[in-house]
């Protein structure tokens, strides 16, 4: 493929996006990047996204659904700032703890799924009845409360989403591209039997993959609590709403990792979906509208993904 | 691999089996027949394990009510829709539940009827009926009443939340409604409220609405409150729902960041809405309860006005069941069940904030006690209305 | 001839689950004095719900898919029900109405997959999005609150177990009929089992998705007409946690995720009433409701990992 037609594939759908969200709010008479806040908004809801879609994205791509990364989140970040708050500590090391915890609850999700051989729908499901019933727990159902601490709550700037969704960014493409890890994930993932009989160790890969999915949800839970400035307590799967966020970035990023590395095409969808975020606070589109337009847009885009070759001999023609 | 296995179904084994006997102790019971000296299990409907009035209701009841009478709590789980309010009454029913006190509202009426179709008592702890609900169901044998703040109540604590920041001169106003835009009436009234004493205040009118003619407006927008000017007052901003997502909370912090905007009101859940967001000198009104958290935001000058409900408040309601099932129910002399209305604890400083919370949040000595609930056993209607009036702080001190 | 008789024991394994629990509940039920009768009346009423849309769901889950949107539809078709109700006062109509707009949607998400070519779990996601909007705009075109409701009265005398399980007999031994005594059993399972190898054999597995959708459909559409026998106040939260319940039940009852040859129609039903019976032991331990949770949790994944002990791969399954 001609770089010119690679450049035009990889930035097309952001683009696009971002030029029709500018169309629209100028219609309206509002300039979208108003202010450093709109900025801010921008990058974290980027941040948060991009975090997810790559929690989700690689045990989903390796047809591993998991239900549990909500309450990853959750239970992680819950632990650090409780950690954090007892400790007077910074937010660098809440940070640092809730990628800890993070990727230890992973490995111990990872570690049961390797161990019963269920199906990872059934372990995802169980395990985050269990994280969000931990957490409940241990906070006596309060959940925990940042809000007034200003050193935690200051983390919310540019240059630390930024770094956020770098270090994410630049992890996941060496781990996944440049390691021998990530050459057996690839293959395991197109050839699962095929893989394991000419030795590739499954079990750790996948325990592996957990673990790395864990770290970003922790890192995600983190972002969520010195952003909101509260923890709040999720009961019968009510964690799992989190993961909803990443599917149209996912399917997005699928699309533009055929022109560029995938990663970076599910951090180009991070950022469509971030600007239509931004849309929507800057124009107060209320929620009900907000969910037709998004159902509107997934189920447009799905189709035309699925339908790319028909509709080109349809226009052709 | 399978000795890997086989260890971790023992284990799963081991911590079933463990678990449900540990659980299993059998409540107390006696066999007198004087009705104190058996166990009397009240169901608790709730739609809101989470939140901090919540848990504090619940504490209220475990931790205190419990230990000093012998009663036996269920809770329900969190209650979303009319459908499991029923599943949740026919568990109570069940498991012998003598009587139920209801948090939640998804379909009130069909829980009445439930509950008197099957013989139970059954109380609205937080809230009251409609007129017309009240007509219809006042004389229900089963039905012990509402005690709780009225829709009068809400709207006034949402008014003198607004007029305790308009009389200190501050005209720009930034506002989350909450469940407005889910016609939870309650949320609805509060908003009116603080829309009133800035038609009051600003000397202008909401949308050409004023006083309680804004509960319709907002109701005829579908739950919504508009930005705008009233009068010399404005709105600059307003959230609703509850979305937990990136856009709402985007809104949040656009509203709490608006160089327009002096004071954040909160309908409730303020404190999760705003505070995390809420730049250093502008004010913040919330009507909620008092927990450790909500005292230390006020000590850090965080939030600075809270119309809060105490845990006790729901002490009242508890007597008025317990002596229904004693067999002394509350009624006034018409027959009728209770229908009392109760307000708010308000704070605007941190001192009044901590002292209402250490009263509050006792376990040995909460703002009701059981001495005084006791008085509340078979007591007349007007002896019980004249308690339940008397809820402010001091006056329960006293 | 061991590892024949191993292989039945472990695949009647939820069954002896279900049966375990029921006993425990007893045990429990005499130890705390609960009323028994009562009890029993309830976990039947409390599991049909589920135990009806999951039964339909089994045809979904042979095919080795997944439908995530199964709980949004049938809030749609409740809501739409209960709209046609109080136009036309007619019960039968309501009911019509339900199956009508349950199977609509399931015929849309299947014809949306095969049409456009989707995965049928992407396109239930899309369609999860979409019918969640369609609620609050049918509720907001309604324009009575937040909520729509039809008089109880109108259902009430519908209201009782015996017509439920009369219901859920009848979808039953319909899909009993067609899962075990038609082809079309068979070749769902084949479809779902080895895909390749099906449609080398020349079946058209574009139309048993569609049939299984519709089957799954109208589990759909009975359980939103007996959402509003049960409760006929209907909002934006009902039947809010029956997508998640079915994937439970389904999988608590035995039957494989991935679909294919060990699929049972009958997992469904047992699943549910497993589900409900756990639910009923934790209700009377009175548990607090994070350590409640985490129990269920546990009890949950053993109960399946036994159940699924003769159903392993030296590979991880996915």
């Amino acid at each position: 493929m001609k770089n010119g037609k690679k450049l035009a594939g990889t930035l097309a759908i952001p683009v696009i996006v971002f030029a029709a969200c500018l169309l629209i709010s100028s219609a309206q008479g509002i300039v979208l990047f108003d202010s450093l806040l709109s900025w801010t908004t921008f990058v974290r809801a980027a941040a948060n996204t991009v975090l997810v879609t790559f929690a989700l994205s690689i045990n989903l791509n390796s047809g591993r659904f998991d239900f549990s990364i909500g309450s990853i989140a959750l239970l992680s970040s819950v632990i650090s700032s409780m950690i954090t708050l007892k400790t007077g500590a910074g937010p660098l090391a809440m940070l640092v703890l809730s990628v800890f915890f993070g990727c230890l609850l992973g490995l111990l999700s990872g570690l049961l799924y390797v161990t019963v051989k269920l199906p990872p729908i059934i372990v995802s499901l169980a395990v985050a009845l269990f994280y969000e019933g931990f957490a409940f727990t241990l906070t006596g159902g309060h959940g925990v409360t940042l809000a007034g601490n200003a050193e935690i709550l200051g983390f919310g700037t540019i240059p630390n989403y930024l770094l956020v969704i770098l270090t994410a960014l630049v992890f996941m493409v060496i781990v996944y591209d440049h390691t021998r890890f990530g050459y057996e994930y690839k293959a395991l993932l197109s050839g699962q039997k095929v893989s394991v009989s000419t030795g590739i160790n499954e079990v750790k890969n996948a325990v592996l993959c957990y673990v790395i999915a864990g770290g970003l949800m922790g890192a995600q839970g983190f972002i969520s609590a010195t952003n909101n400035g509260s923890i709040t307590m999720a009961l019968n799967f009510g964690s799992i709403s989190v993961m909803f966020l990443a599917f149209l970035p996912m399917f997005v990023g699928g699309f533009i990792g055929r022109f560029t590395n995938d990663k970076l095409g599910y951090l180009l969808g991070a950022l469509s979906m971030a600007v239509i975020s931004l849309i929507y606070v800057r124009l107060n589109v209320s929620s009900s509208y907000q969910q037709i337009i998004s159902a509107v847009l997934m189920v447009s885009f799905l189709i035309y993904l699925n339908n790319e070759g028909r509709l080109k001999q349809i226009f052709r023609h | 691999m399978k000795s890997v296995k086989k260890f971790f179904a023992l284990c799963l084994s081991l911590l079933m089996v463990f678990t449900l006997t540990a659980c299993s102790q059998e409540s107390g019971g006696g066999s007198s027949d004087d009705p104190s000296q058996k166990t009397v299990k009240i169901g608790v409907l709730v739609s809101d394990t989470t939140s901090a009035e919540a848990l504090a209701f619940k504490a209220y009841y475990e931790k205190y009510i419990q230990s000093v009478y012998n009663v036996e709590f269920m809770y329900s789980d969190e209650l979303k829709d009319a459908s499991a309010e029923q599943s949740a009454i026919d568990n109570f029913i069940a498991n012998n539940c003598q009587a139920i006190i209801s948090f939640a509202s998804a379909d009130r009426p069909a829980q009445i009827e439930k509950c008197e179709s099957e013989g139970i008592y059954y109380a609205v702890a937080t809230g009251t009926l409609t007129d017309e609900q009240y007509e219809k169901y006042k004389g229900y044998a089963h039905y012990v009443g509402a005690i709780g703040p009225d829709l009068a109540a809400e709207y006034q604590a949402g008014y003198d939340m607004a007029k305790h920041f308009l009389d200190q001169g501050y005209t720009k106003f930034g506002m989350f409604t909450g469940a407005s835009v889910y016609y939870t009436e309650m949320h609805i009234y509060r908003a009116a409220g603080m829309l009133a004493a800035m038609c009051e205040a600003g000397k202008g009118t909401y949308e050409g609405a004023e006083g309680m003619a804004i509960v319709g407006k907002i109701m005829g927008e579908g739950g919504n409150v508009n930005p705008g000017k009233i009068g010399s007052v404005e709105v600059n901003g307003v959230v609703a729902g509850y979305d937990f997502d990136d856009a709402w909370y985007g809104k949040l912090t656009a509203v709490a960041n608006d160089p327009n905007v002096e004071v954040l009101l909160a309908v409730g859940s303020g404190q999760v809405a705003f505070a995390g967001f809420k730049p250093e000198g502008k004010m913040l009104g919330d009507i909620d309860c008092y927990t450790a958290d909500s005292v230390g935001l006020m000590e850090k000058g965080t939030l600075n006005y809270l119309a809060g409900k105490f845990s006790a408040s729901i002490g009242p309601v508890f007597a008025a069941t317990l002596s229904a099932v004693y067999g002394k129910p509350v009624r006034d002399n018409d027959g009728n069940a209770l229908a009392l209305s109760q307000g708010y604890w308000v704070a605007d400083n941190a001192e009044d904030a901590k002292k209402y919370y250490e009263v509050d949040s006792s376990t040995t000595e909460p703002a009701y006690t059981k001495e005084m609930l006791d008085t509340l056993i078979g007591a007349s209607y007007d002896d019980f209305a004249k308690f339940v009036a008397a809820y402010s702080f001091e006056e329960i001190q006293k | 001839m061991k590892k024949e008789l191993r292989e039945k024991l472990l695949s009647a394994a939820p069954l002896a689950g279900m049966i375990l629990l029921g006993i425990l509940f007893l045990v429990f039920a005499l130890i705390k004095d609960i009323n028994i009768p009562y009890s029993m009346k309830n976990i039947l009423n409390q599991s049909i719900i589920t135990m009806v849309v999951a039964t339909g769901a089994v045809y979904i889950y042979t095919l080795g898919a997944f439908d995530i949107s199964l709980g949004a539809s049938m809030c749609v078709s409740a809501l739409v029900g209960a709209m046609a109700y109080n136009r036309t006062g007619s019960v039968a109509v309501m009911l019509g109405v339900c199956v009508g707009c349950a199977v609509l949607i399931s015929l849309t998400s299947s014809l949306l997959a095969s049409v456009f070519n989707l995965p049928v779990f992407v396109t239930t996601i899309a369609m999860l999005s979409l019918l969640n909007a369609l609620v609050l705009v049918l509720i907001k075109a309604n324009g009575t609150g937040d909520v729509i409701q039809i008089p109880a009265e109108a259902v009430s005398k519908l209201n009782t177990v015996g017509f439920k399980l009369l219901v859920f007999l009848l979808f039953f031994g319909l899909c009993v009929l067609t899962f075990n005594f038609m082809k079309l059993g068979r070749q769902e399972k084949f479809v779902g089992g080895n895909p390749l190898c099906a449609q080398l054999s020349g079946l058209n597995a574009k139309k048993l998705s569609v049939i299984g959708f519709v089957m799954a459909g109208l589990g759909v559409g009975l359980g939103a007409f007996l959402t509003i026998t049960y409760a006929p106040t209907l909002s934006r939260n009902t039947a809010g946690s029956i997508g998640m319940d079915v994937i439970i039940s389904i999988v608590f009852g035995g039957m494989p995720v991935s679909g294919g040859a060990r699929s049972r129609i009958y997992s469904a039903a047992i699943g549910a009433l497993s589900m409900t019976l756990l639910s009923q032991i934790m209700l009377m331990l009175n548990l607090n409701s994070g350590i409640g949770q985490m129990v269920k949790a546990a009890i949950f994944i053993l109960v399946v990992f036994v159940s699924m002990l003769n159903n392993r791969k030296t590979i991880l399954p996915r």
